[in-house]
């Protein structure tokens, strides 16, 4: 498990390991190679460091995925019926569930990241 | 923003909320109730320090179901909703929060909104108010408050109207453990 949150939680090894179940369980219930797709396209929007997502190498249900991605760091609001019923489309509804969950969760974990919360930490 | 739920309740006979939508993934569903239930058992940072960085959370965020839930241990610690109120824009000038209330609320709004809001001052701030561990789990705490109401949001599950409800704090099930 990499990731600021994990990280910080060194000194707290039972709730380390909680979280890290939970994002485990979160991220198993989706292809590796989407969850890998999902991070890095959050990662991006924040500015982070991050290959860039060659959207025109994606499949049709992949790029759907991504780009509804994207929208979860600073448009979660503005995010539509319509958008939503097309990643449950490609998904199904346990899909979409892991998949909210992981977005969010990436989204979260990026924006730790940023305050640097490791450090805040001391590890 | 929607309030029609995108995604169906998978328990028979109940809602679509966020237990039941979460019972599609029963091993995130327990996995997660664990983890909360492990942080908010915690006593390392207080619960009204994570309760006052999860109202924020709950309206820079615009998630009414988490705007409208109060836990209890956070209440039986003094979290009235006078000091509730104040947290909003402009709380850094409000008499009832405490000190470390408002460094812990500047770290939410970083974490949640703007990084550049933890400048050297806030940082200092707190770092004076908080040990490295209490501030690690206030960083898990944000980031489960952040993401749960993303997730709720996204999938269409806030409420038309909601009464604001005093619930049970969450507890690690001892059969879970």
């Amino acid at each position: 498990m990499s990731g600021p949150v994990h990280a910080a939680l060194a000194g707290d090894p039972v709730l380390a390991e909680h979280y890290a179940a939970f994002r485990a369980k979160a991220e198993s219930a989706l292809n590796p190679r989407l969850v890998a797709l999902i991070r890095q396209a959050i990662a991006a929007v924040h500015g982070m460091e991050a290959a860039a997502i060659d959207d025109a190498a994606l499949d049709e249900r992949t790029r759907v995925c991504v780009a509804y991605a994207r929208r979860i760091p600073f448009e979660h609001t503005a995010i539509t019926d319509p958008e939503a019923a097309s990643v449950v489309a490609h998904l199904g509804e346990p899909g979409f569930v892991a998949f909210s969950v992981v977005a969010a969760l990436a989204d979260a974990e990026c924006r730790a990241g940023l305050v640097d919360l490791e450090g805040l930490a001391g590890v | 923003m929607s309030t029609i739920p995108r995604v169906s309740s998978a328990i028979a006979g109940e809602p679509a909320h966020f237990g039941s939508v979460l019972a599609h993934q029963p091993e995130i569903s327990a996995s997660f109730f664990a983890l909360y239930g492990r942080f908010w058992g915690s006593d390392v940072l207080a619960a009204r320090l994570k309760e006052v960085a999860r109202m924020r959370n709950a309206r820079v965020t615009e998630c009414g179901f988490c705007r409208n839930v109060r836990f209890d241990k956070a209440v039986a610690q003094g979290l009235g909703e006078e000091v509730v109120d104040d947290i909003t824009d402009g709380y850094e000038a409000s008499a009832r929060l405490t000190d470390a209330e408002k460094a812990v609320l500047k770290f939410t709004d970083a974490l949640i909104h703007d990084p550049e809001l933890l400048n050297r001052d806030a940082r200092a701030a707190l770092q004076r108010h908080l040990t490295p561990a209490q501030i690690a789990e206030l960083g898990l705490g944000v980031t489960l408050f952040l993401a749960l109401a993303k997730a709720l949001i996204t999938m269409g599950l806030e409420p038309d109207a909601m009464e604001r409800t005093v619930l049970p704090t969450p507890a690690v099930l001892e059969a879970a453990e």
